[in-house]
């Protein structure tokens, strides 16, 4: 009883709070219906006369949005799939095996986590040229999965830890390999440190502006926010189309993360901590 | 979660929790010598480590070693000769007052980042975990920016923070507040401030989720004894609630300042480190460095100096954690 009493007064003073966080969202969709006259009328507090939604046909065409959306799904695959096959063999050998050098590679990954990849830029750049890797997908996926190793090496090593041995054993003494223990036992356990991975690993890589922005120089392979700073650049007089260019830009994870709140925010807690 | 006293929350302090890890490493060695590894097992640990390993040496550990050899090097771009200069490259970054500019332009980033978000997501947290019925709508509200690409919140922010037709200006404007409209990213004393706020804005709402699971996991009891003793809320709040988030704060200062260090998207989308490099951080001048004025000697220094203050801010927090933790 005393809860309910409680909670009337918090939401009146959040209200005001989250109407201004979230103002940002909500001038740019109504912006982005409005036309170019009436953006120069500069009133925010306007609403368009019509709704434009052919600002979106003209800033998805002109802009080349579906070509960007689809290097970006691309990419964000590749990350995904190869940050799995990368990082749950190896956490499941640094959880669970004991070889020499352990000790010594845990380490390895701990500078890695340390070192922000701005920091290595540079030679990154001549190793992925010097591998004909420039300009390429396939290069901007692998230096991505290298960044996100250690973080997702130790998010699998962790879960992994807190799996009973007894598990592991009975299932040596029936002759599973160390590769089947972990495919049979281990994974159909795993599903939460799973989702941690793939939550966190596609997000930042749908996300990701610093690596594209130095990996990709054609428009042709290059991916949603990378495309939308250029498109932003290139057509800055025109706010009808960059306001709405910016909302095809944002939208699509904002209700996708509306419609899966629980699993996003488990996973990017339980990550962020154990990480 | 975080206080779990299990070998796996080595993870959350790295390196701080050597103990840990030794532990681990006694316990499964069971009765058997230590030292004496089965070659079955090696030889099986070391292919499932392989693809993480090939990937983590060409792609991370040769271009952090490459980072140090390119500093004692000068080059004119990339794919052309380089000649060995000794400390030259340490001599000109020392004496380039834009590295100490921007230098000091990061230590400022990371403390508005730590203050504006961190706060942002303590306070948000605060309020938001007393909540029952609309609790969950509100953590989800607050979550949007967050998923957002920093890259995107420049563009949005650049749009906002337009002096003519802009969110705030237009606004105040409409408002009668027309005195208070600025250049927010003109004015060089103001633009550092003013693209910090929206990297703040993208930032706060991961702080709010670990404050929040921070909050949940403070024993209820203690709240219970506290109400016997006829405590006080704001009693409670600073002799329970914020004793009880020690840990997870320290977590979340520590985060905040990595994320800070590594700023970037904001700074180079909205101002390119302008107006006169009064936005320019140590990031966006080794992009400058690297790519624009094609100094790899003078960039890598940078990059060395951002690794180091990347590891002692980590090694900082660790020891502290642990102390805490103790």
């Amino acid at each position: 009883m005393s809860t309910r009493h409680r909670e009337w007064p918090v939401v009146l003073g959040l209200a005001p709070v989250m109407l201004l966080t979230l103002a940002p969202f909500a001038w740019l969709i109504v912006s982005s219906l409005k036309t170019e006259a009436e953006i120069g009328q500069a009133d925010p507090y306007a609403w368009p006369a019509d709704l434009m939604w052919r600002n979106y046909q003209d800033a998805w065409q002109i802009g080349g949005f579906g070509e960007l959306v689809g290097n970006s799904l691309l990419n964000l695959a590749g990350v995904v799939l190869l940050s799995l096959l990368t990082c749950a063999p190896a956490g499941y050998a640094l959880a669970k095996i004991r070889f020499p050098g352990r000790e010594w590679l845990f380490y390895t990954f701990i500078l890695g986590l340390t070192i922000p990849v701005q920091a290595i830029v540079v030679p990154l750049y001549q190793v992925l040229f010097g591998l004909n890797l420039v300009n390429t997908l396939s290069g901007i996926v692998l230096a991505q999965v290298s960044s996100g190793i250690p973080f997702g090496i130790f998010l699998m090593r962790s879960f992994f830890i807190s799996v009973p041995d007894e598990l592991i054993e009975a299932a040596k003494i029936d002759g599973a390999s160390h590769l089947q223990i972990l495919t049979k036992v281990l994974l159909p356990i795993s599903t939460p440190a799973i989702q941690a991975l793939v939550i966190i690993s596609a997000l930042s890589t749908w996300n990701d502006f610093f690596l594209p922005l130095i990996v990709l120089i054609s428009p042709e392979v290059q991916t949603l926010p990378l495309g939308l700073v250029r498109f932003a650049s290139t057509y800055a007089s025109e706010y009808r189309l960059v306001f709405s260019g910016t909302v095809i830009s944002f939208l699509p994870v904002i209700i996708l993360y509306i419609l899966m709140q629980r699993r996003f925010t488990e996973g990017l807690t339980q990550g962020a901590i154990k990480g | 979660m975080i206080n779990r006293e299990t070998p796996g929350s080595s993870t959350a302090a790295p390196l701080g929790n050597r103990s840990a890890l030794a532990k681990t490493a006694t316990v499964e060695a069971g009765g058997s010598a230590a030292g004496r590894f089965d070659s079955r097992d090696t030889g099986s640990a070391l292919w499932l480590m392989a693809p993480a390993l090939v990937l983590y040496a060409i792609f991370s550990l040769l271009p952090i070693a490459a980072t140090f050899w390119l500093s004692f090097n000068s080059s004119a771009g990339f794919n052309t000769a380089s000649s060995f200069v000794g400390l030259d490259n340490y001599a000109a970054t020392a004496a380039d007052p834009i590295v100490w500019q921007s230098l000091w332009h990061t230590l400022l980033w990371l403390i508005y980042h730590v203050v504006l978000a961190g706060g942002l997501g303590l306070a948000l947290a605060l309020a938001i975990s007393r909540l029952k019925v609309t609790q969950v709508f509100f953590r989800t509200a607050f979550f949007l920016p967050h998923l957002v690409s920093l890259a995107v919140v420049g563009v949005i922010w650049a749009n906002i923070y337009d002096p003519f037709y802009g969110l705030i200006n237009t606004a105040l404007t409409e408002l009668g507040l027309g005195a208070f409209t600025q250049g927010w990213l003109s004015d060089p004393a103001l633009v550092l401030f003013s693209v910090n706020v929206a990297s703040s804005w993208q930032g706060f709402g991961l702080y709010m989720l670990l404050f929040i699971a921070g909050l949940q996991n403070i024993d209820h009891t203690l709240y219970d004894a506290a109400e016997v003793d006829g405590a006080s809320a704001w009693q409670k709040l600073v002799y329970v609630t914020l004793p009880g988030l020690r840990e997870v704060t320290t977590f979340v200062v520590s985060l905040a300042m990595i994320n800070g260090l590594k700023g970037f998207a904001t700074v180079f989308v909205m101002t390119n480190g302008g107006p006169f490099y009064q936005s320019e951080l140590i990031t966006t001048y080794i992009y400058r460095l690297a790519f624009q004025s094609q100094d790899h000697g003078r960039a890598a220094v940078l990059c060395i100096l951002l690794s180091l203050l990347a590891i002692v801010i980590t090694l900082v927090f660790n020891r502290w954690r642990a102390r805490l933790s103790k």
